[in-house]
């Protein structure tokens, strides 16, 4: 009689498919994946703890730096928060700009994601094809703040600079490209029954789990939750917008993904209604230099990042800097369901799980 | 030109007789100068084929590919070699350490083994064995040990899986590829694969067989451990599989041997299925080397367009549908050939 | 049918293979890179007003800057300005916060230095430049030569002060030399010392402005002397 006994194996924090610095403890049965106990922290850079030493001005930058596939979307929660706890008006335009630089922030992520999906199942052409269509949305970020990843573009009461004339040729073009590069995808990767195998019926989330363990975003939605803050709770300009938010049914691997490209398609629908509607005007509120909200008062914000509820709660004690800054990372609470969707499954399937739950370790660990 | 290897060979051996050399040690000499050609030729191969798979991957993807070294990046392969000769050897503390460093010296043995039969062109096998093709399967079925050896000798996690899928995996696909194998056999009526060439003289057997050819196809990319099917190697699971614990010169062995394995496997396919030498103009030889690259390239064109599938669907795919498919292909193909000779064709 | 979905990805990538590359061949062939990129960041001395603002901007503590008090003004002057651009997060914070485009951004980014030392930008304005501030005629002044007047002008307050205290001696104001002896009576018995002795007067009131511990150890030796050698002479009369 052969004996089998199960055995421990690290994926990560140094493994071609760690995303960053995540660690997943697998314990297997040969091919099969008992448990999975996820460890965090390789990423840490007590952002949390720097915003205590940071005037609420200074610490943009380091907003960007949660997310940094989709830099204007922390930004632009971090920033609205603490307009929030001001009560400054922001410029009609600016607003607009900031739908425009974050939809397009959130088409990034998402391009990000299905690249990484394809490079994490092998097929390397399909990651280098979305990376190549992202070049473009990195353009033009370099043209609208100067920088191409890590853009810091938001600032408190507005933006920071206006939109360059060469902006808006560039961004319509690229919707026009846009459903031509998503039949790409289609065709290349979605179309692929190799994918298709790998990916239905894999990590397979419900609705009631999802909803327990705090999954939000593509992810929720993917179970066919029909819950976008955009929607929800909007933020911003955002009840203007004519948009539809695609659900998923099974909330398996397959459906986080359709629902990410078909997010890349609705994203696209509202920088095309920005686009249209935007004003002529101000692109920054006369915002004092030194802030120094009143003590005591405190905020939270939530806005729909790419991963899914991105939350600032901001305490503030009356100096020019905040007392406490805590950051709800969607990623962070995302990757505790890894465990729960993975076991039962494949070793391959892990990689499989850990690509369409689309997690950034710099939002996780922070 | 047709004859001009064979030619020189003659030309050598009556050389060397006439020198007062006996005809056994003429032999011996002429075929020690044949073994050292085809490892040459893998050499020189896998240069080339290394070039041929970044260049494709490049333009697949919209990339250059080298092109630092020589024209168009021609030479990027041999710094590469270079490098790889200069770096340290690192056996693991922990490995079983004659089992670590055998396996790859057995992995090219065998891998060169393959050429003895093969024919490069008309009459010109090395071994021209008259049960060639059985020689040919059951040698490319001793590569699974070389992996299993590499993988368990590293004493790694990693490397063992890999190498018990390479196992599994290969175990399943041989008996597809052997299948596919028989109906060309069936037709041609023997195992020598000169016999088979010209056995095609009339009609190539991608014709006669075309389920045969792509049974082959995929079985063949199974055993090489080629995408979609590398399992053992799977760097986005298994960091590199069974090779995870090898550097320098051992590592680049196991590199040199797959892509002998791919050449072989694509030569075997021309020979089997595409009319081996068969072809206007050109002389044998060259027919040859041209369907060859053609197979290769579309070997590299599927490994750069599709994503790995799963050990499981792998498996199942074999048991469940090549082997059935394949099977009812040999039949097929006996029932076709008892009609053809009811028919008195 | 199963497989269709493999050829169509098969004709996706050959469609592709015949395309146009979009590498850029980047030491050869520069990058494009946007009108607002920001690259290095570099300093202008010549606009600086010396407001400090970029630094408060800073976050990361990148920036810092010397300056010192302009002659016979209440403005300040630049002495040097530092960049450390090992900490820089290029967030374009300072460029927006400086009033006078001083700070900008340029497109070059090639960064990287053998030492790190390297990467630290010291600037020192040059001599004869006018100060920016939009009005004065002033020039900065190199930083020797502001030492040098520095010096004269403390010189000559020193001197001035120096001269008020032998004047409260020469007058018999015994108050000021009683902080640095013990008693009232003391005082008055430097003081006849200090006016019978013009060098005494001078070496005292120098030390009494410069160093006032040391003028007070140097006051009780005189007045110590002085009962010892009355003691003695007394002694002698006896």
């Amino acid at each position: 009689m052969i004996k089998t006994e199960p055995y421990t194996i690290n994926i990560g924090p140094q493994h071609p498919s760690a995303h960053g610095g995540l660690r997943a403890e697998t314990i297997m049965d040969g091919e099969d994946v008992l448990d999975v106990i996820v460890h965090l922290g390789y990423v840490h850079r007590s952002v949390e703890k720097i915003a205590e030493s940071r005037t609420y001005a200074q610490f943009v930058p380091y907003t960007s730096r949660l997310d940094y596939l989709a830099s204007h979307l922390p930004t632009l929660g971090y920033v609205q928060a603490v307009e929030k706890l001001l009560g400054i008006t922001v410029p009609e335009r600016a607003e607009y700009i900031r739908v425009i630089v974050a939809e397009l922030s959130r088409i990034a992520s998402h391009l990000i994601f299905a690249g990484s999906l394809a490079i994490d199942l092998g097929a390397t052409t399909g990651m280098i094809y979305c990376y190549r269509d992202r070049e473009r949305i990195l353009d033009m970020f370099e043209m609208s703040s100067g920088q191409r990843l890590i853009a810091s573009y938001m600032r408190i009461g507005g933006v920071s600079h206006d939109l360059p004339d060469s902006f808006y040729p560039a961004v319509e073009s690229f919707l026009k490209d846009l459903p031509a590069m998503v039949s790409e995808y289609h065709g290349l990767l979605s179309g692929n029954e190799i994918l298709q195998a790998r990916c239905q019926g894999v990590g397979v989330l419900s609705a009631d789990e999802a909803i327990a363990y705090g999954v939000t975003g593509p992810n929720l939605r993917a179970c066919g939750v029909a819950y976008d803050i955009r929607r929800e709770d909007p933020y911003g300009i955002y009840d203007r917008f004519e948009f539809d938010i695609p659900v998923g049914g099974s909330g398996d691997s397959w459906d986080r993904y359709i629902v990410r490209i078909k997010e890349i398609e609705q994203s696209g629908r509202i920088i095309a209604q920005a686009l249209r509607d935007m004003p002529t005007g101000d692109y920054q509120a006369k915002v004092p230099r030194i802030i120094k909200p009143q003590a005591g008062r405190e905020v939270y914000h939530r806005i729909e990042s790419s991963k899914g509820e991105l939350g600032y709660h901001i305490v503030s004690n009356g100096t020019d800097k905040p007392h406490r800054v805590h950051v709800r990372a969607p990623s962070f609470v995302n990757l505790m369901a890894l465990p729960l969707v993975s076991r039962g499954g494949k070793l391959q399937d892990i990689i499989t799980n850990i690509a369409t739950l689309d997690p950034v370790l710099g939002e996780s660990d922070r | 030109m047709e004859t001009i290897f064979i030619n020189i060979e003659e030309f050598l051996t009556s050389w060397m007789v006439g020198m007062g050399l006996a005809q056994p040690w003429a032999d011996l000499i002429i075929t020690i100068l044949q073994w050292t050609i085809i490892v040459l030729i893998i050499t020189v191969n896998t240069i080339v084929l290394v070039w041929m798979e970044r260049k494709v991957s490049g333009f697949i993807q919209e990339r250059i590919g080298p092109n630092r070294l020589g024209p168009f990046g021609a030479f990027q392969t041999i710094a590469d070699t270079l490098k790889l000769l200069t770096k340290e050897d690192i056996v693991p503390a922990r490995a079983d350490k004659l089992i670590f460093k055998t396996a790859p010296m057995f992995f090219i043995i065998v891998s060169v083994m393959l050429y003895a039969v093969l024919p490069l062109g008309n009459n010109m096998a090395v071994v021209d064995l008259n049960v060639g093709l059985f020689y040919f399967i059951s040698l490319a079925s001793l590569s699974t040990i070389c992996l299993l050896m590499a993988g368990w000798g590293s004493n790694n996690k990693w490397s063992l899986l890999g190498a018990m899928r390479s196992v599994a995996q290969m175990i399943s696909y041989e008996i597809p590829l052997v299948f596919s194998l028989l109906g060309v056999v069936m037709i041609a009526g023997s195992l020598n694969l000169t016999d088979i060439v010209t056995a095609q003289n009339r009609v190539w057997f991608i014709i006669l067989q075309p389920v045969a050819f792509i049974i082959y196809f995929i079985a063949a990319t199974a055993e090489l451990n080629r995408g979609p099917f590398d399992m053992p190697e799977a760097e986005q699971e298994l960091t590199a599989g069974a090779y995870t614990e090898y550097t320098g010169m051992r590592w680049a062995l196991f590199f040199l041997a797959e892509y002998t394995n791919l050449v072989a496997v694509s030569v075997l396919a021309a020979t089997l299925f595409l009319g081996g030498g068969h072809g206007p103009w050109l002389p044998s030889w060259l027919w040859i080397i041209i369907k060859t690259y053609l197979i290769m390239l579309v070997f590299m064109w599927t490994k750069w367009t599709f994503p790995r599938i799963r050990m499981d669907h792998l498996l199942s795919f074999s048991w469940k549908v090549l082997i059935p498919v394949s099977l009812a292909n040999i039949l097929v193909t006996g029932a076709g050939i008892e009609l053809f000779r009811w028919m008195g064709w | 049918m199963i497989g269709k979905g493999l050829l169509k990805g098969l004709g996706i990538t050959f469609k592709h293979g015949k395309e146009k590359n979009i590498t850029v061949q980047y030491p050869e062939v520069m990058p494009y890179l946007q009108e607002r990129y920001r690259g290095c960041l570099e300093f202008d001395p010549k606009d600086c007003i010396v407001c400090g603002m970029c630094i408060k901007a800073c976050p990361n503590n990148v920036l810092s800057l010397e300056s010192a008090a302009m002659p016979g003004s209440k403005k300040k002057q630049l002495v040097s300005y530092t960049i450390d651009l090992q900490y820089c997060m290029f967030c374009n914070l300072c460029v927006e916060a400086c009033p006078t485009n001083t700070l900008y951004f340029t497109h070059h980014f090639e960064l990287s230095t053998a030492e790190r030392g390297a990467i630290k930008r010291i600037y020192t304005p040059a001599p004869g430049t006018p100060v920016a501030d939009g009005e004065s005629e002033a020039v900065i002044i190199p930083p020797e030569a502001l030492a040098d007047q520095v010096d004269t002008e403390a010189e000559a307050k020193r001197l001035k002060q120096v001269q008020a205290m032998k004047g409260a001696i020469s007058k018999g104001n015994s108050k000021v030399l009683a902080k640095f002896v013990d008693s009232e009576e003391d005082a008055s018995l430097l003081l006849i010392i200090l006016q019978g002795d013009e060098k005494k007067q001078d070496k005292m009131a120098a030390l009494m402005i410069d160093d006032k511990d040391k003028a007070r150890k140097v006051a009780t030796a005189f007045v110590a002397k002085e009962k010892r050698d009355k003691a003695k002479s007394e002694e002698g009369k006896q």
